[in-house]
């Protein structure tokens, strides 16, 4: 077989590609300037330049060229145009698509092969996770005493706003993006996604998307926070027209990525691999990639009405001509919780799949598993109000959707079922996953009972608005989903680099986050309790302590994560050599080699069992 | 894991490898069957139905996403007519007319100046021309779905260009229809800060987006319809793989439904007015 | 590892840490929120506080059972070195602890809804058919209140104690949240609608008013004072204020 593709490659290696010959990143970003150069002439000689929307009009219309010009520059048009004047890709365009015999120059460009996307999606969570997290220093440094100090109000609202917004896309990528791509096709056993060009598409749609999020800081940033809740935005300069660009082209790019994942589990699963039978991080790639179909919609929808609001004078979300900020804050939520989930189900998924692995033991329950995320993707469609508690919206309301959001409480609470009944007298293999995933289920108790706290209204009333929200939802994004991020990274690091993560730098890295985590943001549970709100630059001298505390406790993570960067980069070029089944796996992902050829299996595997059963004889191999 | 076919089980690793090496010279023949539509077949294994299925499933989770969409819009429609923020929904504070009428007052007559503004109404659009524009998408999808019956019953690829340039040509009507309905939307000429636009209620906004989406899905329609004609015209839709065109038909039966669901909601609404 | 560790025997040191990391927990409920929070002057705070006690006691079994359990894990069966352990027996399934877990945990969601739904009809009940009414304007970035009935305007809030008070909350601008920090109440200040809230202040002194929705520039600083003084002195304060023309 292997033979067979070199043969047919060499053959007709010169023939492939076509266009995407001369196509990459470099050729994509000149693409998008030279088109958002030529719409900002067009912009400015047809957009009437006394009209109120005129730097609006001009700005977004520069920003779809960007847009227009990268997809065109990365080859995202190719595959379109080949279908209209019906000249398909030949095998030999297939095989220049996947990347074969590029080298590296195949990160670089609009490669179909699912390995190359998994990485890429890596390198993107890391630049997105680095500059997040640069603001959040910039905001803590601000906010270590009282008073305003090193950045104007101005410039820290636009410091909060980002850095909520890229941390969001940051996490809504970090484990399904690498993972579903780069190891869950081999996990069920297929040579590829099933929708290979469209994998490509996501991944550089939503590097298109996250470049324009920079444009957004260099034209006077977002001030709003990354909620965006009308009639405030209204105020905001043009950078809010380029903000809502970003989002309508990041809710296509996850758009485009769940339809893939979600056909590729349902059909692309090799012989004698059931549902039953898959590792359950399939799972929690599915219901995250079906739970995003539903929820980016709205999202898509929210920012368009936004932008046509800025443009072109429509009356959707002000008031003087009949709209209400409110309907922007039903649609929004209506993205916003299943959103959580998006992000929470992955790593609960991949903590599911290394407790399995690492404690030598089958899933507990893997039924229950299953129910569970279902089930909290299911309900998570029904709490959305539980966001506007406060905000006077049907009040009515918020007795039904304080029994929804508590309801999520049940499914959550067999998460941890099925985490301790799967270590449960186990024989479990302390190595880096194994770390960071008990970190994940010491954090993830303290988030998941803070929220029930928030899903009180007579408790919401006091807590809204206040850290105690932040603190809360950072347990839940930086304790679990970061702490599940890294456990997965440091899992599948041997398959993606041939060479384990550092274990020495891992586990100092796992130390500084985790106190630093508990350091940071119980001091901000007690700013909350206090009565601090959320979002300001300055604070009453009453909240002093708790806030030097938190701050001090952000610079202990700050530490942690470059630590953990020295890991991953020491690694990946001299890591200690894993070999192909470091963990002594039975899931397909660690039964072919490392790295994994194009198309990753010679002969289809034939599935009769559940990978969980570990045997003696396997330990040895 | 256990997997049937170990390594060390050598004849039947090669029996498999051979098969399989056989089939790619085959598929490597007949030019890459699966490797459009929607997306491309991912492996290179199979066979033309089965890639059919996946690509088939991939377009009912676009019209769910679609679907979650028009949801959204029906929804903001809906919310903003029951709301009726301040009595806004279908007037404003403004002028009827055109911002000429600003630019001649205050430009050139100097010293002239626009009497105070005063609360405007606008007219609802009209529901028979949706009705219309409906009808005529309906019968681009009509068409569509007779081609795809045609060429599955007669496996005769040359017969189905006229037919899908037809649909294609009236998808094209639909379209501009939809842009001359898009200029009746009435406005609102307000003035602000020294400068004067056309400003829309929630009323004509919600009209706006409707009609808005309904011509990016023709523009999408017109590209699908002229692509199944080039492509049947150049034997790459050929008697035997009509799959793309079933793939085609359903997101345009989608857009013909979805269009009467808008139109139904529209009229109703009006006519409580 | 052998399985004479698995013994049930050695499953009492995990009672022993359960019940310890429970009593921590319902010390740490008791005292940390009534600690923490500021005092309450008013029975919807009292309610809130009450309600931060009730649910952190309840849920102190739930989360020292985890914690408990987690701890147990580590001390008695976790591996280390650079060889895998050999496999351990497989438990696929248990109906019986999936079907108490799921019990309990529905058992503990109908109780955090029976009390969260009573305390949310308590908040809402209106004490008095005769409530004050203040009418509550905000705007970037100060806080106005109206005394309808009298043509006072203030920028801080002066409320009688004992009486049951209404609050008419706009703004004139962009959104904002109102927010009495130590009387549990909060309410959106959105342009183009009013929304009520109401409570009674029940101590008397000064408490903070806070803007709690993101409002642009100055949002940090956007705060009032208030002060609940007898009914005497809240008539002698109203008709001694400039009146507004
Ligand atoms: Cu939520
Ligand atoms: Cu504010």
């Amino acid at each position: 077989m292997t033979t067979t593709l070199e043969h047919t490659a060499v053959a007709e290696e010169s023939q492939g590609g076509g266009l995407a010959r001369y196509q990459n990143a470099g050729t994509a970003v000149a693409g998008g300037v030279l088109f958002a150069f030529l719409f900002w002439l067009i912009a400015r000689k047809t957009m009437d330049p006394t009209g109120e929307a005129f730097n609006d009009q001009v700005t977004t219309i520069l920003g779809c060229g960007w847009i227009i010009g990268f997809w065109f520059g990365i080859g995202a048009f190719n595959g379109p145009m080949r279908w209209l004047l019906g000249r398909d890709h030949s095998r030999a365009d297939d095989l220049y698509y996947a990347g074969h015999n590029q080298g590296r120059a195949r990160y670089w460009k609009y490669t179909t092969d699912h390995k190359v996307v998994g990485v890429q999606y890596i390198i993107v969570t890391m630049g997105l996770l680095g500059v997040g997290g640069l603001l959040a220093m910039a905001i803590r440094t601000e906010l270590i005493m009282p008073g305003n100090h090193f950045v104007n109000q101005q410039v820290y609202n636009a410091f909060i706003s980002l850095h909520g917004m890229i941390m969001i896309l940051a996490l809504i990528v970090a484990i399904a993006g690498p993972w579903a791509n780069f190891v869950m096709p081999i996990m069920i056993g297929a040579r590829d996604m099933a929708f290979p060009r469209l994998n490509a598409l996501s991944l550089w749609t939503l590097v298109s998307a996250a470049s324009l999020l920079v444009a957004v800081a260099a034209v006077g940033g977002l001030t709003m926070g990354w909620v965006v809740l009308a009639p405030i935005t209204d105020q905001n300069g043009v950078g809010m027209d380029l903000f809502a660009l970003t989002i309508v082209v990041f809710a296509v790019s996850s758009t485009v990525g769940g339809v893939n994942v979600v056909c590729t589990i349902l059909t692309m699963r090799t012989k004698g691999m059931t549902l039953e039978r898959v590792p359950i991080f399939v799972w929690g790639a599915i219901t995250t990639s079906a739970l995003a179909l539903y929820a980016f919609p709205f999202f898509f929808l929210v920012e368009v009405l936004q932008l046509l609001d800025r443009n072109v004078a429509t009356s959707f979300f002000v008031s003087g001509g009949g709209g209400t900020g409110w309907l922007q804050a039903n649609l929004f939520w209506l993205m916003g919780h299943p959103e959580v989930y998006v992000i929470l189900t992955p790593a609960v998924a991949a903590c599911f799949e290394i407790a399995a692995v690492m404690a030598r033991k089958p899933v507990f329950s893997y039924r229950t598993a299953v129910a569970a995320m279902v089930g909290l993707s299911g309900l998570s469609i029904l709490v959305w109000a539980h966001h506007m508690f406060t905000s006077g919206w049907a009040p009515t309301l918020g007795g039904p959707f304080m029994v929804t959001t508590e309801i999520i409480s049940i499914p959550t609470g067999l998460f941890f079922l099925v985490l301790i009944g799967t270590l449960w007298r186990g024989h479990i293999w302390m190595k880096l996953p194994t770390i960071w995933m008990f970190g994940f289920i010491a954090n993830f108790i303290i988030g998941g009972i803070t929220g029930i706290y928030l899903s009180d209204i007579p408790i919401d009333n006091q807590l809204h608005g206040t850290m105690f929200v932040t603190a809360h939802f950072h347990y839940i994004f930086v304790g679990s989903v970061l702490f599940g991020a890294v456990a997965a990274l440091a899992f599948w690091f041997p398959k993606v680099t041939g060479r384990f993560l550092d274990e020495f730098l891992g586990r100092i890295s796992f130390w500084l986050v985790f106190i630093g985590v508990q350091v940071t943001f119980l001091a901000m549970f007690a700013s909350g309790l206090k009565g601090m709100p959320r979002r300001v630059s300055s604070y009453s001298v009453i909240f002093d302590h708790t806030n030097l505390i938190t701050t001090i406790g952000a610079y202990i993570i700050m530490s942690g994560m470059l630590v953990l960067l020295g890991a991953i980069i020491k690694s990946w070029g001299h890591g200690e050599p894993s070999g192909p089944n470091p963990w002594h796996a039975n899931s397909l992902e660690w039964m072919v080699p490392t790295p994994p050829p194009l198309e990753n299996f010679d002969v289809m595997p034939v599935i009769t069992e559940d990978p969980y059963n570990f045997r003696e004889e396997m330990v040895r191999s | 894991m256990s997997i049937d076919t170990q390594a060390d089980d050598e004849t039947a690793d090669a029996r498999i490898a051979e098969g399989n090496a056989a089939h790619d010279q085959e598929r490597h023949h007949d030019g890459g069957e699966g490797h459009g539509g929607g997306g491309d077949g991912g492996g290179h294994h199979e066979s033309p139905e089965v890639v059919d299925g996946r690509q088939r499933m991939a377009i009912w989770l676009f019209i769910g996403g679609d679907m979650v969409i028009l949801a959204g819009l029906l929804f903001t429609y809906l919310y903003l007519r029951g709301t009726n923020t301040e009595g806004h929904w279908m007037n404003m504070v403004g002028y009827t007319g055109h911002p000429w009428s600003y630019y001649y007052n205050v430009l050139f007559v100097k010293g002239g100046s626009l009497p105070n503004p005063t609360t405007v109404s606008v007219n609802p659009v009209s529901a028979g021309f949706y009705w219309f524009v409906t009808l005529v998408t309906v019968v681009s999808a009509g068409i569509i779905w007779f081609g795809e019956k045609r060429l599955r019953a007669s496996r005769d690829a040359k017969s189905f260009v006229p037919i899908a340039s037809l649909a294609t040509v009236v998808a094209l009507v639909a379209l501009v229809l939809t842009i001359v309905q898009l200029r009746q939307i009435p406005e609102i000429f307000v003035t602000q800060n020294d400068s004067a636009y056309m400003a829309y209620t929630s009323y004509s906004s919600a009209i706006l987006v409707l009609e808005g989406s309904a011509l990016i899905h023709m523009v999408v329609l017109a590209f699908l319809g002229l692509g199944l004609s080039i492509r049947a015209s150049r034997g790459v839709i050929s008697g035997d793989k009509w799959y793309q065109v079933r793939l085609v038909r359903l997101f345009w039966v989608w857009v013909a439904i979805s269009s009467v669901i808008v139109a139904a909601v529209v009229t109703t609404v009006n006519t409580i007015h | 590892m052998t399985d004479s560790d698995n013994d049930k025997t050695s499953l009492k040191s995990f009672f022993w840490l359960w019940g310890i990391l429970t009593i921590v927990g319902v010390v740490l409920g008791l005292y940390g929120p009534s600690h923490l929070m500021p005092k309450s002057m008013s029975p919807n705070m009292h309610l809130t506080i009450l309600t931060m006690v009730i649910f952190t006691v309840a849920a102190a079994p739930v989360a020292a059972g985890v914690y408990a359990a987690t701890i147990y894990v580590l001390r008695n069966w976790t591996h280390k070195g650079d060889e895998p352990p050999p496999p351990a027996k497989p438990v696929r399934e248990n109906g019986i602890i999936v079907a108490t877990w799921v019990s309990i945990s529905v058992l503990l969601t109908l109780f955090l809804l029976i009390w969260g739904l009573g305390a949310l009809a308590e908040d809402n009940a209106s004490a008095s058919s005769n409530p004050l009414i203040v009418n509550v304007i905000a705007q970037q970035w100060v806080w106005t209140f109206q005394y309808p009935g009298t043509h006072v305007e203030s920028n801080s809030l002066y409320l009688p104690e004992g009486r049951e008070v209404e609050f008419h909350v706009s703004s004139d601008d962009v959104t904002h949240g109102f927010w009495i920090v130590q009387m549990g109440v909060q309410v959106d200040a959105n342009p183009g609608v009013i929304t009520t809230i109401h409570t009674t202040p029940n101590v008397l002194g000064t408490f903070d008013v806070r803007c709690e929705q993101f409002c642009g520039l100055n949002h940090a600083f956007m705060d009032a004072l208030g002060d609940v003084v007898t009914p005497q002195q809240f008539s002698t304060w109203l008709a001694a204020q400039p009146q507004r023309t």
